[in-house]
């Protein structure tokens, strides 16, 4: 029988019928996918024993509890710890895909001298001879660490000062500093204990504090209930996911949250709805109605709304001194609502005005990317990774995500005091230094921020206040050693301090204050690159508007 | 005569394809491979009086599943050769004097960035071992490793059944498996609880 090319091409048809009713198409489908995640160049964790050790994050001062997964002692995952203190099992976006931050693309590994690359020694010497003309000033982003004393001994023995970059919830507590003489870093919010939040602008669901805090509360005592235990009155332009989610949204245009401020302040005290405690403000209401775009009802509506059910207290994003007036007028400042959380802290010196009369600047990695100090100093920049940075003279490679020892201070914002430490689990890749790594190379009569480490745990244990929480909880007056207080801080135990006394924070406000913007716009690059994110978060983080981006949060 | 011609070879292409699809293609795409040692669940059961699968296959105190077992676990009793077999003297020179551990070829291996947790399974859910494993814990040999040679994984992440029809509970682990078992308890679990 001979064999023609219409039968092969039956023969054909039927085979591809009958392939079309094997696994044959489907399973290749499925393995071809699976091969085409573990090809050699996709780089996997190391096989061998998992891991979970305890840790805090250190990508901002929130200081969240973390488990951080290890495989052959790489971390590979992380997740929140549902018994934090701070943040109660919740991580922003980035923290969830931190352990991808150290393999990220725009990692700084070696270091750079203007566009060119260059090494430590070279750095080195070109610092010592800076240091050598004149004086040097640190800038810090992250104060309160024992790396920080490090930068402040430091900047101290050479003349020059000691600056800091406050984020916008440490920025919104200034006024009180000026008012009270009460550093802002002392101060929080108790919102544990509010029953009424009047948050302007203040993106309290969307990024604002530790994720945890926040939003386990308004869980817990808000979220689907028509009348809720906590009200929350969200006061900003557009319809966010906190306006959308808040008991109440007042829209007003950006620009007019001070003469709002100002008009509930007025209606507060004409209608003596508050024992006066504050200074009327200038502004009419008819001025405010004018600025705010809402009628005299509902300003009215509003003051009533605020003094309804208290504690009361009002959340600014920045620095507004006639949000802070509102909480003077209605007593929200003291042993409610603005509360002194600390007797130790120390008032710092804002980086954002020009520093003049340095031979050099030392810029932490702690410092937010998009900040450029304005000097003509030599900058030298400690960054783990290049954010875009492009104003630095010299551009030195740091230590990522928990590839080096450090201390949690208390988060901003908090109520009351806590202290955690992250040690070191990773080794890096390549040749890192901090800061004060660095400049304790420099000048070796520096104490290093290990040891600072240690003598806040002697001064803790020496304390005997407050209660270690890890697994279980366990007063400071039970540890019978400094060792065995240290070796649970090391294995993610939290300190956290006694509740503040309810002692009145005295704000001395004569005049309503006038409003001018903290902020100098010239320090903060509106040219931002690309920011540095994990592949997990950049999904996570561009869907859930999270954080603003830079350029829009100062236009 | 001619359709009859026609309709015999199209069949008979179908049948090449059913027979290659469903007979050649599972056996050519799994290699089989030996473990390393023999083990016998059900000798050490018997004889070792190990009555629990925890006993070995034990949660670790940070809640972690520690799976099989480390060497020094293996080392307390067989430190020194107990019976004359083959695979006795292979375990106790090749791996405990020297101190290897066995490289065991693990049926549940899953990529990377999948993570399952046995402690929130066992404890928490209440799962028996037999209703993943089956009376795995019983049998008198380790089974033999099927390797897909293109994906690299087990044979068990598939299940046996090439068609992945008529499957027993214990068999498969896809995440479309993970999902069907979680549904069908009612259990609801966000990306991040499998993908950390």
């Amino acid at each position: 029988m001979k064999v023609t090319r219409r039968d092969l091409l039956v023969w054909s048809a039927g085979a591809a019928a009958g392939l079309l009713v094997t696994p044959v198409p489907w399973k290749l489908l499925d393995d071809t996918s699976i091969w085409s995640q573990n090809w050699p160049w996709i780089p996997q964790p190391a096989r061998g024993p998992v891991e979970v050790k305890m840790s805090a994050c250190t990508l901002c001062p929130n200081g969240c509890g973390m488990k951080v997964k290890t495989a052959a002692g790489w971390p590979v995952g992380v997740a929140g710890v549902s018994s934090h203190p701070i943040s109660r099992g919740a991580l922003c976006p980035l923290g969830f895909g931190a352990h991808q931050l150290n393999w990220h693309p725009q990692r700084l590994r070696v270091v750079r001298h203007g566009a060119n690359p260059s090494t430590w020694i070279e750095a080195r010497i070109a610092f010592a001879k800076a240091c050598s003309e004149g004086p040097v000033v640190v800038i810090d982003g992250y104060p309160g660490r024992a790396a920080s004393s490090v930068l402040q001994s430091f900047s101290r023995r050479r003349d020059g000062g000691y600056r800091v970059v406050l984020g916008l919830e440490t920025r919104a507590l200034a006024p009180y500093e000026a008012w009270s003489g009460v550093p802002a870093s002392a101060l929080g919010y108790d919102l544990e204990n509010a029953k009424t939040i009047v948050s302007i602008g203040a993106p309290l669901l969307d990024g604002w504090g530790p994720p945890g805090r926040f939003t386990r509360l308004w869980a817990e005592r808000a979220a689907g209930n028509a009348d809720p235990q906590l009200r929350l009155i969200q006061v900003e332009p557009s319809l966010s996911r906190t306006a959308g989610r808040a008991w109440r949204w007042v829209p007003v245009p950006a620009g007019a949250e001070s003469a709002l401020a100002a008009g509930v302040a007025r209606v507060l005290l004409e209608e003596h709805m508050v024992s006066a405690r504050g200074p009327m403000p200038p502004l009419t209401l008819a001025e405010a109605v004018a600025q705010t775009g809402l009628t005299a009802d509902a300003i009215r509506d509003l003051a009533r709304k605020v003094v309804a059910r208290t504690p009361a207290v009002v959340i600014g994003n920045d620095d507004n001194p006639a949000i802070a007036a509102l909480n003077v007028v209605l007593g929200a400042t003291g042993s409610r609502g603005i509360v002194r959380r600390s007797k130790r802290a120390e008032p710092y010196v804002s980086a954002d005005a020009a520093i003049p009369g340095a031979r050099a600047i030392i810029v932490d990695a702690s410092v937010p990317w998009n900040f450029s100090p304005q000097t003509d100093a030599e900058v030298f920049r400690f960054a783990a990774w290049d954010g875009g940075s492009s104003r630095a003279d010299w551009l030195l490679p740091a230590p990522g995500f928990l590839e080096d020892l450090t201390d949690v201070p208390t988060a901003p914002t908090f109520a009351f005091e806590t202290y955690a430490v992250a040690p070191g689990l990773v080794k890096a890749p390549h040749e890192v230094q901090s800061a004060a790594q660095f400049l304790a190379s420099i000048d070796s009569t520096l104490a290093t921020a290990e040891k600072n480490i240690h003598s806040r745990c002697e001064d803790l244990f020496r304390g005997r206040a407050g209660t270690l929480r890890g697994q279980e909880d366990t007063p400071v007056a039970k540890f019978a050693s400094i060792q065995k207080l240290e070796e649970q801080l090391w294995k993610g135990a939290v300190w956290v301090g006694e509740a503040p006394h309810p002692v009145t924070l005295r704000c001395e406000l004569k005049e309503w204050p006038s409003t001018v913007p903290s902020a100098h716009p010239e320090n903060w690059s509106t040219t931002w690159q690309a920011p540095v994110l994990p592949p997990l978060a950049t999904k996570l983080y561009r869907e859930s508007n999270l954080r603003e981006a830079p350029e829009k949060r100062t236009a | 005569m001619k359709m009859s011609r026609n309709a015999l070879v199209f069949g008979f292409g179908l049948a090449v394809a059913l027979v290659a699809g469903w007979v050649v293609f599972p056996r050519l795409l799994y290699v089989q491979k030996q473990q390393p040692l023999e083990f016998r669940h059900k000798t050490h059961a018997e004889k070792s009086g190990v009555a629990d699968c925890h006993e070995c296959h034990a949660v670790r105190e940070d809640g972690a599943f520690a799976g099989i077992p480390a060497m020094e676990k293996c080392a307390s009793c067989h430190s020194e050769r107990i019976g004359e077999s083959k695979a006795e003297a292979t375990l106790v020179n090749s791996f405990i004097k020297p101190g290897h551990e066995t490289p065991w070829l693990v049926y549940a291996r899953q990529p990377a960035n999948a993570w399952f947790s046995h402690a929130i399974h066992v404890k928490r859910a209440g799962l028996a071992c037999t209703e993943c494993h089956s009376t795995y814990g019983t049998t008198d040999q380790v089974r033999v490793y099927q390797l897909n040679r293109i994906s690299g994984y087990s044979r068990d992440i598939w299940g046996h059944s090439i068609s992945r029809l008529r499957r027993a509970p214990h068999e498969g682990m896809k995440m479309s498996d993970c999902e069907d078992c979680h549904r069908r308890h009612n259990v609801e679990v966000g990306c991040l609880g499998c993908h950390e």
